[in-house]
């Protein structure tokens, strides 16, 4: 438990003395805390203010009036009128000692070179040491808590011989190294996985001189179910855990306060910078959310995703045979001209639900003001299981994660929160921790069915009912949070849950966690940047064309792609323009250069309603190297300016949002991010239907894709993601693969109906018998010309919900039996 | 601790590596669950099975909801768990305090390089284990070693090699 909330959560005040200075703090808190109220500053490695005290280092002695020898800061808690005593000669010998016998298995001649002011001017050498003694792995950052810790203690040499334990330095598993010959046993690591992450997968091994941190038999991170949250690496106070992508950025020059743009939970984010570059990021102590908390894709996945080398940063215009660059000029006139030619029932814009609000408001009046068209859609509307209708009406309910952490009985059901939403799981943990009873509804022994206290296990696809049993044994009285993961509203009775949650959120001490992927997806709903539904959300009684008018085969003649191309091919249009950070996997008429997250101040809506900040950290020259991409409302706005429309014109993201506020009521004035419940309005809903339709012994499941950013494969462009393959092939229970005689990786054919895909299955230890699970591919414009797999987007075309299919070994699709190449866009 | 239920992930639904548990219902036989229960069930499957091989420490995790690295950290850190699979012949060294002033290292070392595995392995053949013991209670014969059921006392290196060669010539 953090240490505010063990203050908090007692009254009583005792009083004490520290070296002299007195101080009065709530019982229950250590003499370490209590020192530090009074401005008192222990020597201390092992004890974390986030964590449980461990006793490890010893560094934290401390004389104590009628409390013989020298008892631990970190855990001895306060009683009072206590008289500590923290700097005599023999407390300080003694920490001199203790840091002696820690440094001697530490390499550490970084610590008492004599070339070290020098050496922290110029940084020639890694955190000042010899490459010999292996200190090289350390990470320049000007961050090492054991070289702050010696100098507080004040030691200039050690006394005893330096043992080297020659470990192999860890570097396979992606996004941090771990060089445990720097590892000092604190704990800490250990302590945060366990305690406040509750993943567990890291222990200490061995014991004595042997004892190691890490997995069980050495296996890797990836096998050990680690989530890639980063945690232990933030609490490591040397760097013997480092991350990878920004080791060698040295200290940065700053820190900002942002939003993570990859999910709707909308985690407070530290974003550190450095000659203008996003340069690593941390979570941000921010109580309501996430406290702290991340998971792998906001700890890990943002500066490469910003920084990839394929972004494209230039304006582009196809002429003739050629795509070359343009200027904005160029570029907009171009783009201005053709929308002022189109008929408003030939055009469609598709947006992407990651853009932050001010784009999807601008896009969507552009189009609906500027064009006099309602050809505006986006995949989220694909993304939102149940239709719009369904969402309007479960954002209207009281959705809190502060409140999930303080609830008594959590219900959770259809999520694995390893890699997505993985701070609520972490928030899940926390309400456990402090004695709540956990019931898991899933198909999959997934890591929160794994720890429940009641698993209920339904056959695969039919969560949704089997979570309206769930929440229907709740006695009532105390308080329930609800987290239903995006899977569950794809199941047959998902129309009953909706129902019953409305319902049940009528209780003052309920809250509900409706999860859905797609960063922004409740801005895009709110803010009418959806097909069907016009901003409040209000219904759009006009017709416009939309995006499953294409998938029919109607296409637009000028198709507007913003931050999305869900499509493998070149759609058979006249004119395609793309506004996005990645040129699409196809050929285009018209590119225009985007901002990401980090290069534009804007704001996102999370989950529960509350509108964050996003702030520009990028800072880097205008020019041919770092190209001249320009935030999403600020192109919208200097093409209504070329329509000849200054009314749709802003000269700030702020004055976009005053148009916001103007004419969507209950949008957050400014600086405001309380949670805000939404209006429920009867927008489009298709229902889930009351059976898994289809034959066959196995149930497919289709999973909507979660690590997507802007319609691009995050495991395309942040490394350690592909590595994880998290999305890849058809994914089913060993025993079954073993049944049917295919080795992982081996290709099975799906048959629904008379249909037939062939498709790589891979073994899942967590798929139940007869399940099949896949990830629907919906918006996929791939990096670098690459196309999605044809068979998991066909899988996705065909598969929209759980289905019975029959699933046989090897390949016996239609494509095969023609012999072709059955790759279109390859 | 309020009752907890859970579906018994079925048989099969782990992966299979190493050699197949099947005598799971006895390991957990007796025992409902309590995360206190890890160090017997772990003696029980160590009994069982001759050694604990991952999939047991998986299956023992995911029954007492904990993770395999919780329960391997506490199985290393008490020396009666071994990871290997015991060998055809067994070889226990004492290192108790009247051995090792006596050489047992050296006897330990001894082994280490004709048999090229140290304490708690066993030799890619499958022919021998090498455990290290810390009395065998019999301490006047330090320093002392036993292969299978046999106690060799007063070893020196040549002893253990002539030991050693008669064995691999047997
Ligand atoms: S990254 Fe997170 S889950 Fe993985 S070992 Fe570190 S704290 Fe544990
Ligand atoms: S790896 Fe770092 S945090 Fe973990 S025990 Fe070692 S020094 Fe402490
Ligand atoms: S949980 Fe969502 S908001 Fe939080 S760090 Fe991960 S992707 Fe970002
Ligand atoms: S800080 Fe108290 S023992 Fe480490
Ligand atoms: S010390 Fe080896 S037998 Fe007692």
């Amino acid at each position: 438990m953090p240490i505010e909330s063990r203050v908090r959560s007692r009254a009583r005040r005792l009083r004490l003395e520290v070296d002299g200075h007195k101080v009065s703090v709530p019982a229950g808190t250590t003499v370490l805390y209590a020192a530090e109220l009074a401005g008192v500053s222990i020597p201390s490695l092992c004890s974390h203010k986030e964590l449980s005290p461990f006793g490890g280092c010893r560094l934290c002695a401390v004389d104590i009036a009628g409390i013989g020898g020298h008892p631990l800061a970190c855990s001895t808690v306060v009683t009072d009128s206590m008289e500590v005593t923290t700097d005599t000669d023999g407390l300080r010998e003694l920490r001199q000692e203790i840091l002696q016998l820690i440094l001697s298995e530490h390499p550490c001649s970084c610590i008492f070179c004599g070339e070290q002011d020098e050496c922290r001017r110029s940084l020639t050498t890694i955190r000042k040491a010899g490459v010999t003694t292996g200190c090289r792995s350390c990470p320049n950052d000007g961050d090492c808590e054991l070289q702050r810790v010696v100098e507080q203690v004040g030691i200039t040499e050690i006394g005893y011989p330096i043992t080297y334990r020659g470990l192999e330095a860890e570097h396979d598993d992606p996004f941090f190294d771990r060089d445990y010959n720097l590892c000092i046993l604190c704990g800490r690591c250990v302590r945060v996985c366990n305690e406040v992450r509750g993943t567990s997968v890291l222990a200490f091994k061995y014991r004595g001189r042997k004892t190691l941190i890490g997995p069980a038999f050495g296996t890797s991170h990836i096998e050990a179910g680690c989530e890639f949250c980063g945690a232990c690496v933030s609490v490591c106070p040397t760097g013997a855990l480092a991350e990878k992508v920004s080791k060698w950025d040295g200290k940065a020059d700053g820190v900002e306060t942002s939003t993570c743009p990859f999910c709707g939970i909308g985690c407070r984010l530290e974003v550190a910078h450095k000659d203008g570059r996003l340069s690593s990021v941390s979570g941000a102590l921010d109580s309501e959310i996430n406290d702290g908390q991340l998971c792998v894709r906001g700890r890990f996945g943002l500066p490469e995703a910003t920084h990839h080398y394929l972004r494209a940063r230039q304006p582009m215009l196809r002429r003739g045979a050629y795509f070359r660059v343009a200027n904005w000029d160029e570029a907009l006139g171009e783009v201005a001209e053709r929308l002022k030619q189109v008929a408003p029932d030939e055009f469609l814009m598709l947006v992407s639900s990651d853009l932050s609000n001010e784009g999807l408001f601008a896009a969507q009046r552009l189009v609906r003001s500027g064009l006099g068209a309602n050809g505006v859609d986006s995949t989220a509307g694909a993304s939102l299981p149940g239709g719009p209708g369904v969402w309007s009406r479960l954002f209207s309910l009281p959705v809190s994660i502060k409140a999930l952490s303080e609830a008594e009985t959590v219900i959770v059901a259809g999520l694995d929160s390893r890699f997505s939403f993985s701070v609520v799981g972490v928030q899940v943990r926390r309400a456990m921790r402090e004695g709540a009873r956990l019931v898991a509804v899933d198909a999959r022994e997934s890591n929160l069915a794994r720890m429940a206290d009641e698993w209920v296990r339904p056959e695969p696809g039919d969560e949704a009912r089997a979570l309206v049993e769930a929440v229907r044994k709740w006695p009532g009285g105390g308080t329930l949070a609800v987290v239903v993961g995006p899977r569950v509203f794809d199941c047959p009775g998902a129309g009953e849950l909706v129902s019953r949650l409305e319902t049940l959120a009528q209780d003052e001490g309920v809250t509900v966690v409706p999860l859905v992927h797609g960063a922004n997806i409740r801005g895009a709903l709110e803010l009418g940047a959806l097909g069907g539904v016009l901003p409040g959300p209000r219904p759009d009684e006009g017709r416009g064309l939309t995006l499953a008018d294409m998938r029919a085969g109607k296409h637009p003649k000028v198709l507007y792609l913003v931050g999305e191309a869900p499509f493998t091919t070149r759609p058979d249009c006249d004119f395609v323009v793309a506004q996005d950070l990645y040129l699409p996997p196809f050929a285009v008429d018209a590119f225009l250069p985007a901002a990401s997250f980090a290069e534009a101040e804007g704001t996102l809506t999370n989950l529960e309603g509350r509108v964050q900040e996003l702030r520009a950290v990028e800072r880097l020259p205008v020019g041919a190297v770092h190209g001249f991409a320009l935030p999403d409302w600020k192109i919208f706005s200097d093409l209504a300016g070329r329509l000849g429309r200054s009314d749709l014109e802003y000269a700030d993201a702020a004055a976009v949002r005053k148009t916001i506020r103007a004419e969507v009521s209950g949008f957050a004035a400014e600086g405001d991010r309380a949670p805000r419940r939404m209006a429920p309005a009867e927008l489009p809903v298709e229902p889930a239907g009351d059976t898994v339709q289809g034959t066959g012994r196995f149930v497919l499941v289709p999973e909507r894709a979660s690590f997507r950013h802007r319609g691009i494969d995050l495991a395309g462009v942040v490394e350690g993601l592909g590595e994880l393959h998290l999305e890849e092939g058809l994914r089913m229970n060993v025993a079954d693969m073993t049944r049917l005689g295919v080795e992982p990786g081996g290709t099975v054919t799906v048959s629904l109906g008379s249909r037939r895909v062939a498709v790589a299955a891979r073994p899942d230890p967590d798929c139940p018998r007869r399940a099949a699970y896949v990830s629907l591919i919906e918006a996929w414009g791939g990096v670098g010309g690459e196309a999605a797999d044809p068979a998991l987007e066909l899988l996705s075309r065909l598969a929209a919900r759980p289905v019975r299919v029959r699933i046989s070994a090897g390949d016996r699709s239609p494509a095969r039996k023609r012999g072709g190449a059955h790759v279109p866009g390859r | 601790m309020a009752a907890v239920t859970r579906p018994q992930p079925e048989l099969d639904d782990l992966p299979a590596s190493s050699p197949p548990i099947d005598p799971w219902a006895q390991i957990v036989q007796g025992f409902d669950g309590n995360r206190s229960d890890l160090v017997p069930v772990l003696q029980r499957a160590q009994s069982l099975l001759g050694y604990l091989p991952p999939d047991a420490v998986r299956r023992v995790a995911r029954w007492l909801r904990l993770s395999e690295s919780e329960v391997f950290g506490v199985a290393t850190f008490y020396a009666q768990f071994r990871f290997t699979p015991p060998g055809r012949h067994h070889v226990r060294i004492c290192l108790g305090t009247a051995c090792h002033v006596k050489g047992g290292v050296q006897m330990l070392e001894t082994i280490q390089r004709r048999l090229g595995v140290g304490a708690g392995e066993t030799t890619a053949d499958g022919e021998y284990d090498v455990e290290r013991v810390a009395c065998l209670g019999c301490c006047a014969l330090a320093p002392v070693l036993t292969l299978d059921e046999a106690i060799h006392g007063q070893m020196s290196v040549l002893k253990l090699q002539g030991i050693l060669d008669a064995e691999a010539s047997a």
